[in-house]
């Protein structure tokens, strides 16, 4: 009987091992098989999913801190179309949050194609929207109505730009493919974007620490100076009223390093609401009159031509010319702006009368030669290459161009047939005020990213001019505008400036009714800490510089000592003596 | 009698259930043994899998965290904007300064402090992206790799 038990149980143990071998062989054949590979890369393609990861873009300050361009969280809003149950209460409620009609929400419910799992409803829904439709769905699921199931919300970042439109044609905007335009946010649209990445985000948790860190975008901090900034915005915008002019540019810079401290144009554009660019602009040169638009500058070319002139010892301060009120240059006859002749003049005088006749035979005096030469070398006809998108380069004829005349000479010498840009003009008289060394315009002041700072060092441009003939036409140039007893003084502050005006070319020649005015001036004169540019165009209550564009550089620059700490010049002499 | 008592331990080594007896002990130890590396392989798995699952918490609360951040900066740039700042201070009856109404006075050594913003922030990024695979491979992940490597490093 046990002998019989004994071979049945071997029979049983051998069966089971029989059974347990094919299932083990089995297993193996099947996971080695070749519908096993199949099985395995669908399984994997399910263990977790590819996501791209965008930075958080750089965020954009000014020199004080103040934030200029940051990010807020926006959400899309869609729904899980094999969740959802109710969808007429889905198109109401959203309907009514989203300001949305019941029909458009309730037919990208129900009539998506069946495939989708998914369906966008809004994007770009502000925090406190989708605060209160989910309080709403904590309510109603409190009270067990699960009519809003499949409703979800995706946070994202979206631009944001507190001041609005303050030096909205400094920073650019992004729009929400996040793409900069226009100043700063294009020149640096990779630093501030970052670098995406693509990852395999697995859903297995083992896995999870394998998600890589990215970098948010470089944050940048900015040589502007927002209360300044906003100070200019505010005077440019009295002066068009004040004076009917039909748009304008100021910038203050500093002369010594080529930071930009403010830079105002109009219009300006509610970064915000940055579609309303086509409503404000015609053409991407508008967005930035500062840098974008070359015009005659008009007799603020003077300063320019005079310090080559001075350079090249042509002339001295006291070389006197009988101004007989016309000049003949290349046969045609150049006149004074009053068509009137002013007599024996020395140099400052000329200046200070800012007349044509005196700086065309200066220019003639000098020869083609030398005259473009020094043009050239003070950047005329060149962008100045600051960070800022969409730079003009203006247009400086020189000899051999095919629509260079002889009398070209004669007329760009105090500044007709020459366009520039504001910018332009600041960078080549930022020799006259910085010793003979031009500086290059730059807005960055420091990049910030990952937790290292890297500051952006002063570049100059070249010395087209010798320390001296700067420091003489400075002189020069203050004295001719306290003379003048001009409305660019400042009490208390020895100030250098020029006036400008412009008649404007078109089609048919000189517009006789219309002017450019500007004016150029820095200080203090003996230690220059500030240099400002003024340009207003179509001036409608009076077409002269001096009444219009002087008076606005005044402001502009009782502002700017105020807010650039320096104080008048007898406590300031006062300070440096003190031990 | 000695060989009577070398006879009586011998036929006792034989007896048929202390044979049977060595087996059962013998499969019990192997059963044993993998229920204890069953059960290790089960904790290590599980705490692994918990750590994982607060890292991918932790991770979303840092995004959370991130974009909190962002708003509240914005928020208070909102709070401080020109325009903002400008209407309060006129609100609380102040007017622009001007030129003739300031005081100088010279302090030496001062020197303006920088703002916030550039006051270079330590470098906290970290050095390696990568956690090394023995944090993060199972068992049996690395039983495999073994295997695939031929047992080579």
């Amino acid at each position: 009987m046990r002998q019989m038990y004994a071979v049945r149980s071997l029979f049983v143990m051998i069966g089971l091992v029989f059974a347990g071998l094919a299932v083990i062989v089995q297993m193996i054949r099947i996971q080695n098989s070749e519908q096993a590979k199949i099985f395995i890369s669908q399984g994997d393609r399910y263990s977790g999913e590819f996501a791209t990861i965008y930075p958080e873009r750089g965020e954009i300050y000014d020199r004080g801190g103040h934030l200029l361009a940051g990010n807020r969280t926006v959400y899309e809003v869609g729904v899980s179309l094999p969740d959802m149950t109710d969808p007429e209460k889905l198109a109401s409620v959203l309907g009514t949050y989203l300001g949305l009609s019941y029909d458009e929400v309730y037919n990208k419910l129900t009539d998506s194609p069946e495939s989708w799992q998914y369906v966008v409803i809004q994007d770009y829904v502000g925090a406190e929207t989708v605060s209160s439709i989910q309080e709403l769905m904590r309510q109603m699921e409190d009270a067990d109505d699960s009519s809003l199931s499949g409703l979800g919300f995706k946070p994202h970042f979206q631009r944001s730009y507190p001041e609005n439109s303050l030096a909205s044609n400094v920073l650019g905007f992004v729009t929400r493919d996040g793409r900069g335009y226009f100043g700063i946010e294009e020149k640096y649209n990779d630093l501030l974007a970052g670098n995406p990445v693509q990852v395999w985000v697995p859903r297995d948790p083992n896995k999870a620490a394998e998600i890589p860190k990215v970098p948010n975008g470089t944050t940048l901090v900015l040589t502007l100076n927002r209360d300044l900034q906003a100070k200019v915005e505010t005077i440019l915008d009295q002066a068009l009223m004040n004076y009917g002019a039909e748009n304008g540019a100021i910038i203050v810079m500093d002369p010594r390093n080529g930071e930009i401290l403010a830079m105002a144009t109009t219009p300006r554009l509610n970064l915000n609401n940055y579609t309303d660019y086509f409503t404000l602009y015609d053409n991407g040169s508008q967005y930035n009159r500062a840098i974008g638009m070359a015009y005659e500058a008009g007799s603020v070319v003077k300063v320019l031509t005079m310090a080559a002139a001075l350079d090249t010892g042509t002339v001295t301060p006291g070389t006197t010319y009988i101004d007989t009120g016309s000049i003949v240059v290349g046969g045609i006859n150049i006149q004074n702006w009053n068509r009137d002749s002013w007599g024996q003049q020395d140099m400052i005088g000329c200046l200070q009368h800012s007349l044509n006749v005196c700086l065309a035979w200066v220019a003639t005096q000098m020869g083609p030669q030398t005259f473009y030469g020094y043009m050239e070398r003070f950047g005329l006809g060149h962008p100045t290459g600051i960070d800022l998108a969409g730079e003009a380069m203006g247009r400086l004829k020189v000899p051999g161009d095919s629509d260079w005349y002889n009398v070209d000479l004669g007329t760009n010498a105090f500044g007709q047939g020459v366009t520039v840009t504001p910018l332009q003009m600041m960078m080549a008289v930022s020799a006259i005020a910085n010793d003979g060394r031009m500086v290059t315009p730059h807005v960055l002041y420091s990049m910030l990213r990952d937790g290292h700072q890297y500051n952006v060092p002063s570049q100059y441009a070249g010395s087209p001019i010798s320390a001296e003939t700067a420091r003489t036409l400075n002189e020069m140039l203050a004295i001719s505008l306290e003379q003048e007893s001009s409305l660019a003084l400042l009490p208390g502050y020895r100030l250098v400036g020029k006036t400008g005006t412009a008649q404007i070319p078109t089609d048919f020649g000189y517009d006789s009714t219309h002017t450019n005015v500007s004016f150029i001036g820095w200080g203090p004169a003996d230690d220059p800490q500030f240099m400002i540019y003024v340009w207003l165009q179509k001036p409608s209550a009076s077409i002269w510089s001096s009444e219009t564009a002087a008076p606005v550089f005044a402001q502009v620059a009782e502002e700017t000592v105020i807010m650039l700490n320096i104080p008048p010049d007898v406590v300031r002499n006062q300070l440096a003596i003190t031990p | 009698m000695q060989g009577q008592a070398v006879q009586i331990i011998h036929a006792y080594k034989q007896a048929p259930w202390r044979v049977q007896r060595q087996w059962v002990a013998a499969f019990l130890l192997t059963v044993i043994g993998v229920a204890m590396i069953a059960a290790l392989y089960l904790d290590v798995t599980a705490r692994a899998a918990v750590a994982g699952r607060e890292i991918q918490e932790l991770r979303f609360e840092i995004t959370t965290i991130q974009r909190a951040n962002a708003d509240l900066e914005t928020r208070l740039a909102n709070l401080t904007s020109t325009a903002e700042m400008e209407r309060r201070a006129l609100e609380l009856g102040y007017r622009p300064v001007k030129p003739g109404e300031l005081d100088y006075i010279a302090v030496s050594g001062f020197v303006p402090p920088e703002p916030a913003i550039l006051q270079a922030a330590e470098d906290n990024t970290p050095h390696s992206q990568t956690i090394p695979a023995e944090y993060t491979q199972s068992l049996l992940e690395w039983v495999d790799e073994r295997v695939k490597s031929g047992g080579s490093h």
